[in-house]
């Protein structure tokens, strides 16, 4: 008790409490802004925690992330564009709500169903992680190996349409992990002279540039219908002030049950993303109400309760593998990553033995970062829904700085805002040509590691026949092979469908 | 859309095979005493990615034959706004190496709200102002350090 003692002190110290609430308020706002979601919200954020204490840091960006995953839904609801695709569902059920004069209780009850989705998630992560990780501990490189093929090839298959451009998205990333001095031999790779990345291409602006600025990019071509929805929204007045009532809390509390335990499985495994859950809850309720159609046409605050629930539960979830393995499952966990390691920690099995403090004061964090959700979300609700409004012409030049100062800042000056604008190319065309940036990225982050474990296994194994003292790397080996296949026919089923259709 | 898949396809093929061609055997070295060559993990992802677009290239040639719509993935309004930002990017850099950081940021600033046609001139002061003035606030007095 007494050395949990410290851990308390450091988590709820007031400067570490205002860092959180800054977070929250921060990616809540950002959230709320159609066209801007949680990895662009994260991926500026982070110059700002070069200077913060380790807590503070990751507390700041578990904030900016669970404020903008929430707040995500203001846009869904009142003006039928979700910040991020994983809020769709939000939309679907939520703007027939409030065409109806009922914006407010569809908001609030997304509030309250995204604070209890993100609490569940973060005490199941609290749970889980640690007991992950003293199993992760007896992982020798060729079971890593074997762990990390299989990861990328899972979230190579499920995070884009198609099979093949994920797994090129990956091994570009990969790739892209080579540049700079080899390990071994210490001579450059892939570095034409440039001695600015002999130690790799700098994280953050690659991330910006793949996940915000090319996002920039596209919002900034469609900003005539990003207006026209605005100036919408601003004719209509036909908000309504309501509240959530006991009856609602009824309808909805099978489907945030539902929604939070979808969201929680959703987010452990690697890759399979926020979207993924918050469609998979809003199906599974809107088949379990037996409404069907009517769930788009009128609206439905149950539906809001389960797609919200589900998606909030995700982000949580997904530190599980980062913490407990040190494999990133979706965008802000790759981007958290980065935050580790700018703060000199390797996050994995060890970090429970090597930071320990750290990391409950991290969980301690997390827990008063979903309660700052829910008084933002809950007084800030009116001012949020204002800002929806804000024209995008002065919010995306906005955002484009705070690329460029996030870029300068991590990336050695103008030399990471010129790698932040050749992401962002490669972002563009990635995003419009259906390749996945988060298996790049996630390759982009589990390169070097990737390499050392197959370096490390070719020395160790140097017969095909040895592999069979290894079964856990020979399960994960088959399991990616398999994985390859099975998500191959899946998608050309998928594919064949909508032609069909 | 299979246009824009074999556009892809045949852009990943030439940089695949560039890579094992050109820029690998150029831009890696023999490694000497290494026990694993430091150019091995490169070319594995540089022959799967020849492979996976050799792939995906006849896949989108199938679907075009069999008369699938070709589709357009980057519309011209989005070409545009490429185009924009990589400008007012570049002049920033370029006018932050040779004028100031200051004037750099309020072209970054300035540009693309011009672009996205925001004409009120208290704003186009305003904003890059607030956002100057808050980003020094926020590093040179909060965190204590320097920019730039």
């Amino acid at each position: 008790m007494d050395s949990f003692l410290p851990v308390l002190e450091a988590a709820f110290a007031p400067g570490n409490l205002a860092w959180i609430l800054f977070g929250v308020t921060l990616g809540y706002l950002v959230g709320a802004l159609p066209g801007l979601g949680k990895g662009t919200a994260t991926a500026v954020a982070i110059p700002l925690t070069f200077y913060l204490s380790p807590l503070a840091a990751i507390a700041f960006l578990v904030g900016i992330a669970k404020g903008s995953t929430a707040g995500s839904a203001v846009s869904a609801i009142l003006l039928n564009t979700p910040g991020e695709p994983s809020s769709t569902p939000t939309a679907m059920a939520g703007y027939p709500l409030a065409r109806a004069g009922k914006a407010q209780k569809a908001l609030k009850m997304g509030l309250f169903a995204s604070v209890i989705g993100d609490l569940f998630s973060t005490i199941v992560l609290i749970l889980v992680a640690q007991e992950l990780a003293e199993y992760a501990l007896g992982i020798g490189p060729v079971e890593l190996t074997g762990i990390l093929a299989f990861s990328l090839v899972f979230i190579a298959g499920l995070s884009g349409r198609s099979m093949i451009k994920g797994l090129i998205a990956g091994l570009f990333g990969i790739l892209v992990s080579c540049i700079g001095l080899e390990v071994e031999t210490g001579s450059p790779r892939l570095t034409f002279g440039l001695i600015e990345v002999y130690d790799g291409l700098p994280l953050i602006p690659v991330a910006i540039g793949m996940l915000a600025l090319s996002e920039m990019m596209i919002q900034i071509g469609q900003r005539q219908r990003l207006q026209e929805e605005a100036d919408l929204l601003r004719g209509s007045g036909i908000r309504e002030d309501r509240v959530v009532t006991l009856g609602d809390w009824r309808r909805s509390a099978r489907a945030i049950l539902r929604g939070c335990l979808i969201g929680t499985g959703v987010g452990i495994l690697p890759g399979l993303g926020a979207s993924v859950g918050s469609f998979l809850s809003y199906g599974a309720e809107r088949r379990a109400s037996g409404r069907g159609a009517d769930f788009e046409e009128t609206g439905a605050i149950e539906g809001v309760a389960a797609a919200e629930s589900a998606d909030n539960a995700v982000v949580p979830a997904s530190f599980v593998p980062l913490f407990a393995i040190g494999i990133p499952g979706s965008v802000i966990a790759a981007i958290l990553i980065g935050a580790f390691t700018i703060q000199g920690i390797t996050p994995g099995p060890l970090l429970f033995l090597e930071n320990r403090d750290l990391i409950l004061g991290v969980y301690m964090s997390m827990i008063a970062a979903s309660l700052f959700l829910l008084l933002i979300g809950y007084f800030g609700q009116n001012v949020f829904a204002r800002i929806v409004r804000v024209s995008p012409a002065l919010v995306m030049p906005i955002v484009v700085f705070l690329c460029c100062l996030g870029a300068y800042l991590q990336g050695g000056g103008a030399f990471g805002i010129g790698v932040m604008a050749l992401f962002g190319v490669i972002g563009f065309f990635a995003k419009k040509y259906d390749f996945s940036f988060v298996t790049f990225l996630i390759g982009f982050v589990i390169g070097p590691s990737f390499e050392l474990s197959l370096r490390q296994t070719l020395g160790l194994v140097t017969d095909v026949s040895e592999l069979l003292d290894h079964p856990v790397a020979l399960v994960f080996g088959v399991l990616a092979v398999f994985g390859v296949w099975r998500l191959t026919v899946l998608q050309r089923r998928q594919r064949e469908a909508i032609v069909g259709d | 859309m299979p246009k824009s898949d074999l556009i892809a396809g045949i852009v990943l093929l030439v940089f695949g095979l560039t890579m094992l061609a050109v820029v690998i055997p150029t831009q890696t070295s023999e490694g000497g005493d290494a026990t694993i060559s430091p150019a091995l993990l490169p070319q594995i992802c540089s022959v799967g990615i020849t492979g996976l677009a050799v792939l995906l290239t006849l896949q989108a040639t199938g679907r075009l034959r069999r008369g699938m719509a070709a589709g357009v993935a980057v519309p011209a309004a989005e070409w545009w706004a490429l185009l924009a930002v990589l400008l007012a990017v570049g002049a920033a850099i370029a006018l932050f190496v040779w004028v100031s950081p200051a004037v750099a940021a309020v072209l970054l600033i300035v540009g693309p709200m011009l672009y996205m046609g925001e004409r009120r001139i208290w704003l186009l002061a305003g904003i890059p102002a607030a956002l100057l003035i808050g980003a020094w606030f926020l590093f040179y007095r909060v965190l204590g350090t320097a920019i730039g």
